[in-house]
């Protein structure tokens, strides 16, 4: 999020969509109320009407999957109307910036694109520069080949008629969202975007977001109180765990993994440290750095000296383009490429796409280690039903884990608050946490490097790494110390003292750092911060429930990020009644605000979007594989052969993997005429491993469901109640019907094309549930992130005539 | 002093922490339950569940409505259910004059399943229900013991939506009175249920809305699962 | 220091007598002395965090003699107040749960069962089974003879369960070893 969960209550307008708040946040509604309460108006957009539907002003149904046709009219709404708040607009956005004359579009393709790799070459999705290298810009916006004007000429194509169309909705739906959320292009009015999975599992996923951050640069939306984009992170921790970057591609703090093309730290350090002419760009990327080489000396200790580029060459290098994530993992695994492996408190088994084809992997592996609270379908994968286990190679251990009031430790929640947990109980039995688990086990790897050859012991041995897990003493780490004694702005720390900011980290090896971003969490002045529980607040914060000193916030305590965009250029809030930072003689005032130069007026101050190179908020984001500007395209199953937009049906770089289990429908494919959705519950959790083995979950949501409209099941005789059987190309699915109104068929083309819908948390470890909804998803994903597409692909439903999976 | 629940079903997001929450505070067992085509579940309140979020939806005019119930005991100021309990066993249902809580005790297992019967037919709200085990009458018992120490009802603490609310019985009527008025800007039907003569008074939307058993749902029908939940140990593999 | 809406809890269920509901009878005055069976007077509070969604509602646990007795929200964390989830309200009886896992278990190649194994002999064996697999697989250069120190047949998957702390060791431990096949929960 780039705000937090109390600050939704000042939004003026709220979009949820792409989320299910209520159900999958529910907490997150007593904010969205409150701000309803107050007089904002609740929008959700979704297929399915919701326990959050419920709660909003109104609901407006959409097929899956096409977002970007419902947004990108929203955002030909905004230009066309004037709706955007143009002072914001040219300050603060890159709509003044002018695109080079190589960039073009053309019937659903962007400039560049390689048919035989299906990936474009970005490179003429540049800006004109001038002679001092910075970027032309026309502040007037009138340039034909501004961002601007770009902007405008894309979505020319998203009429009202065109996405209603596609979208399956109504005009005077589209009109109601589009003009109530318009309206907070002002300088007094604030909206902001609630989503979460529901925009991230497409095959444009990615640009998903992308078309929600533009509308939110428009309408002056970022760096305000009640704005914002905000992501709703799923998982308990998966905030601090994408921080500190339990994924393929990143080292922590969001820094790319080392390529092969990168051999030396000089080499990763030219390609990844961006450089900019413009003296007001902040371009803090610039840092990047100081930031390795702290990780670096966190990682190797000692051993990481300038001599040795601080271990850089001990890490291992990614192929440039290869995927390590998980679908060409289980495909891999599925080929017999993969040996052995970890799974910690992941119950893949379920959770991952075409599921069948994930648990005929894993017999594949030679030994797999489990981590859990309890058995899942992931750690007894080996005795599944249909499978006997003298058939089965694996050598599996399921180590059993340590819950969270077990053990102490700090999480990160969705707004980036760092929260500490004290340890209420002992673990039960013998279990342990995953910390006391992992640094023990690689104390015995290092023992046995230590004490026979084998490959590579460098890396292995010369790591920094601890005796024994303790939560606080990896917090300091994480944090940052001196690794000799140092002045910072005037004061003296000593080797071994904590880095009070990372302002302090350095590339000379003086300091060593796990994770930049949490660099002055845990200081020498106050401790750990994310201990601190004080609620108190200057009234100027108390007017938008900022609690600056309840536990900390990554970076630096910034409550509200990019919040040097909620001020005027003369630093006077736009919102002064809603106000996040203003300059008050002289000072910040407020909260902590991205960098402390004085305002942009005074000359000496920086543009607001300090990660950006060039310091913009990025109408035109060169940065995604798969174009600067989104645009529709249908998911990979997709019930139409062809849309209003272009003649380019699904996105053309969305990743896949091939093999006889990842069987996909065409296009209109007459077998499988149904939309299916997946999505989480409020009672269970994700895979559903830990809440279906809470008796009193199990109790209120117990055997797995479809949600189907009325309409559907006359068509295809089925009672509420029914048993029915759900078919994809990949997989069959039983399930219980749930006939509800709130499943609308949709208008589509002209044509009616219903939607259904699906709970992915129920598994066969526990009996007469069901089991595992993602046999029916394909293995396809967004380019960018290689997330999943579960949230839309076509089966087809049936009345069943007797139970298996849901008996009991 | 007397206390009341105000119950604002138009904040109620159906999220089940207080559903959750009393069966936690009172220790209570889960039934084992089936998907009947509906959320609500278990379908109804019984001996282990002194509060089950009811769920009713209907489609009118081309708008969809989905509205929330979380049902539990409503403390009678006057309860029918005490004084027909009195006429079999004296003590069996108790009232506190000081909270206005109908607490059913232990006695109750001194009534007969007929006479149990009996007090349940006597509930306008249609909540006492039997423990088959114990042979004792079960139903909300305002967390008399939380009440007691100045806490919140556990159902009135979990809710995150301001939809569940505790406390002096004037305060919650006054409350009750300034939701009624914001609620009736977006549902001119609504209403407060029975304000003068109950220690829970529900705001509803449209009390016209029947939330009897879920739409769609024959209770007996499907795979022929008795009325009575029957409590499992779960056992799962 | 202004008082918390806890520590004014704490303060007004202080002193009360004690009686309990077997005692309950005909006599009404011991259902205003009730509150003093309260299940959780005299238990230590801890403060931990909601193990489910990333608004991390903060819970206040109560343990008595060791044991976990009863977990609420915590009414001093600003975003819940005191609230709590259908999930978040189960924290009790997801942590004393009789389906835990509670030994470590070990399936032999080709097996039926689980046979519980010391923690010993289980960190042990893994450890070999990373090292024999690590010395047999590991990649120290590409086809292009460029430095890549890759362990591509080992994987590393989750999980966002784990605290910051436990992530920052198991990305190092991974990295160390030459892990590339590394994802977590936020990719699905």
């Amino acid at each position: 999020m780039t705000n937090h969960w109390i600050d939704i209550k000042n939004a003026d307008a709220i979009l949820i969509m792409g989320s299910n708040a209520a159900e999958h946040h529910p907490i997150s509604f007593k904010w969205v109320l409150e701000a309803k309460s107050r007089g904002a108006v609740v929008m959700h957009v979704d297929p399915k009407f919701s326990r959050t539907s419920a709660r909003s002003t109104f609901h407006v149904p959409l097929r899956s999957g096409t977002d970007i046709a419902f947004l990108g009219g929203m955002i030909h709404h905004i230009l066309e109307n004037g709706n955007y708040f143009k002072d914001y607009v040219v300050h603060y956005t890159n709509a003044s910036f002018i695109v080079s004359d190589s960039y073009g579009f053309r019937n659903g393709l962007f400039s560049g694109y390689d048919p035989r790799t299906s990936s474009y070459d970005r490179s003429s999705w540049s800006f004109a520069v001038d002679a001092q290298g910075r970027v032309r810009r026309d502040p007037s916006l009138r340039h034909p080949r501004c961002v601007f004007q770009l902007l405008r000429e894309h979505y020319t194509r998203y009429s009202l008629e065109k996405v209603a169309d596609i979208t399956g909705v109504s005009r005077e739906n589209l009109l109601r969202v589009y003009e109530a959320y318009a309206a907070t292009g002002v300088p007094d009015r604030a909206g902001t975007i609630l989503y979460a999975l529901g925009w991230t599992q497409h095959t444009v996923g990615v640009q998903n977001i992308r078309a929600a951050a533009i509308i939110q640069l428009l309408l002056g939306n970022i760096g305000m109180a009640g704005g914002g984009i905000n992501a709703l992170r799923g998982e308990p921790n998966v905030q601090g765990s994408t921080d500190h970057t339990l994924l393929y591609h990143l080292v922590p703090g969001y820094m790319s993994m080392p390529l092969a093309d990168w051999q030396t730290l000089e080499d990763y350090n030219r390609a990844n440290t961006p450089a900019s002419s413009d003296p007001q760009s902040a371009n803090w990327w610039r840092n990047k750095p100081k930031y390795l080489v702290s990780l670096l000396k966190g990682w190797f200790g000692e051993h990481a000296t300038r001599e040795s580029d601080f271990g850089y060459s001990m890490l291992p290098k990614l192929e440039r383009g290869e995927d390590y994530s998980y679908l060409y993992l289980f495909d891999r695994m599925y080929q017999g490429l993969i040996r052995g492996g970890f799974i910690f408190g992941l119950n893949p088994a379920n959770s991952v796409p075409n599921s069948n084809k994930v648990r005929k992997a894993l017999d594949n592996l030679d030994w797999l280690v489990t981590m859990d609270v309890h058995h899942t379908e992931t750690t007894d994968n080996w005795h599944r039903p249909g499978v006997d286990p003298a058939a089965v190679k694996t050598e599996v251990f399921l180590l059993p884990s340590a819950h969270r009031l077990e053990k102490e430790g700090s999480v990160t929640n969705s707004g980036r608050w760092l929260l500490w947990h004290y340890a209420a109980v002992k673990p039960p039995g013998r279990a342990r946490s995953f910390g006391e688990m992992i640094v023990d086990l690689g104390n015995r790897v290092r023992k046995l490097y230590r004490s026979e050859p084998g490959a590579y012991p460098d890396p292995i041995l010369k790591a920094s790494w601890p005796e024994g897990y303790d939560a606080d003493e990896v917090a300091r780490r994480i944090n940052g110390v001196f690794t000799s004694d140092k002045v910072v702005n005037g004061r003296r720390y000593r080797k071994g003292n904590l880095v009070p900011g990372f302002g302090a980290l350095s590339d000379d090896g003086s300091t060593s750092c796990l994770n930049w971003l949490y660099c002055g969490s845990y200081t020498q002045e106050e401790g750990n911060k994310a201990k601190r529980r004080d609620p108190r607040q200057t009234p100027m914060q108390a007017a938008i429930g900022l609690y600056p000193n309840w536990a900390w916030c990554w970076p630096l305590n910034r409550r509200i990020l990019y919040n040097r965009a909620s001020v005027d250029p003369q630093g006077r809030p736009f919102h002064p009644s809603k106000a996040v930072i203003a300059w008050e003689e002289g000072s910040w005032v407020g909260d902590v605000p991205d960098g402390g130069w004085p305002p942009l007026s005074s000359g000496k101050g920086k543009h607001p979007f300090i990660m950006t190179v060039h310091g913009f908020g990025q109408l035109f984001g060169p940065g995604r594989v798969d174009g600067p500007f989104p645009e529709h395209y249908e998911p990979v199953e997709t019930p139409v052969n062809r849309h209003p937009f272009s003649g380019r049906l699904h996105n053309p770089c969305y990743k896949a993997v091939t093999g006889d289990l990842d069987r996909l429908a065409a296009p209109a494919d007459s077998r499988y005429p149904i939309v299916l959705t997946t999505y989480n519950m409020t009672e269970h959790w994700c895979g559903g491993g830990e809440t279906r083995n809470v008796p009193n979950l199990l109790e209120a949501e117990p055997q797995l469901y479809v949600e189907m409209s009325p309409e559907l099941a006359e068509e295809k005789g089925i009672r509420n109640g029914d048993p029915v059987i759900v078919e994809s190309a990949r997989g069959r699915v039983e399930a219980i019907a749930m006939v509800t109104v709130r499943m609308r068929p949709l208008r589509i083309q002209g044509r009616i094309v219903h939607e259904i819908g699906m709970p992915f948390c129920f598994g066969w470890t526990t009996p007469g549930c069901g089991d595992a909804t993602n046999r029916l998803t394909p293995s396809v994903g967004d380019p960018n992130t290689s997330i999943p597409e579960f949230k839309a692909c076509l089966v087809d439903v049936r009345k069943a005539d007797r139970l298996e999976e849901l008996a009991r | 002093m007397a206390k009341a629940f105000l119950i604002d079903t138009s904040r109620c997001t159906a999220c089940r922490g207080c559903q959750v929450a009393c069966k936690e505070w009172h220790g209570l067992p889960a039934n084992r339950t089936r998907q009947r085509g509906s959320h609500q579940n278990p379908p109804d309140l019984n001996a282990y569940n002194y509060k089950v979020v009811r769920f009713h939806e209907d489609l009118k005019g081309g708008n969809i409505r989905w509205f929330f119930f979380p049902d539990q005991c409503r403390h009678c100021v006057d309860p029918p259910c005490k004084a027909e309990a009195e006429g079999y066993v004296e003590g069996a249902v108790v009232r506190d004059e000081a909270t206005g809580a109908v607490v059913f005790t232990l006695l109750t297992a001194k009534l007969s399943p007929q006479a149990c019967e009996a007090v349940r037919s006597a509930c306008p709200y249609d909540i006492p229900r039997r423990d088959e085990k114990t042979g004792r009458l079960t139903k909300c018992d305002m967390c008399i013991d939380r009440v007691a120490a100045g806490m919140a009802p556990a159902c009135v603490k979990a809710c995150p939506t301001g939809a569940m609310n505790f406390g002096e019985r004037s305060e919650m009527l006054k409350l009750g009175e300034r939701r009624l008025a914001q609620a009736k800007k977006v549902y001119p039907e609504a209403a407060l249920v029975d304000a003068d003569t109950v220690h829970t008074v529900f705001l509803v939307p449209d009390p016209r809305v029947d939330f009897g058993p879920p739409p769609g749902i024959d209770l007996h029908a499907f795979l022929g699962e008795p009325r009575s939940a029957s409590i499992s140990e779960p056992s799962l593999r | 220091m202004k008082m918390s809406r806890r520590d004014f809890l704490k303060a007004t269920s202080a002193g009360i007598a004690c009686f309990g509901l077997a005692q309950l009878g005909f006599d009404l005055e011991p259902l205003r002395a009730y509150g003093a069976r309260l299940k959780i007077s005299g238990a230590k509070e801890v403060v931990s965090v909601c193990p489910f969604c990333s608004v991390s509602c903060h819970v206040v646990a109560h343990v008595k003699d060791g044991r976990l007795v009863n977990v609420e929200g915590d009414p001093d964390y600003p975003i819940n107040e005191g609230a709590l989830c259908a999930k978040g309200a189960a924290i009790l009886s997801l942590t004393n749960n009789p389906h835990r896992v509670t030994k470590p278990l070990y399936r032999a190649p080709f097996g039926d069962t689980w046979e519980e194994k010391d923690w010993e002999w289980v960190l042990d064996r893994i450890a070999r089974r990373v090292k024999d697999l690590r010395d047999r697989d590991f990649l120290p250069t590409n086809g292009r003879g460029q430095r890549v120190n890759r362990l591509e047949s080992l994987f590393s998957l989750g999980t966002s369960h784990m605290d910051n702390e436990e992530c920052a060791l198991v990305h190092q431990a991974m990295r160390m070893l030459g892990v590339v096949h590394m994802d977590h929960q936020a990719r699905i």
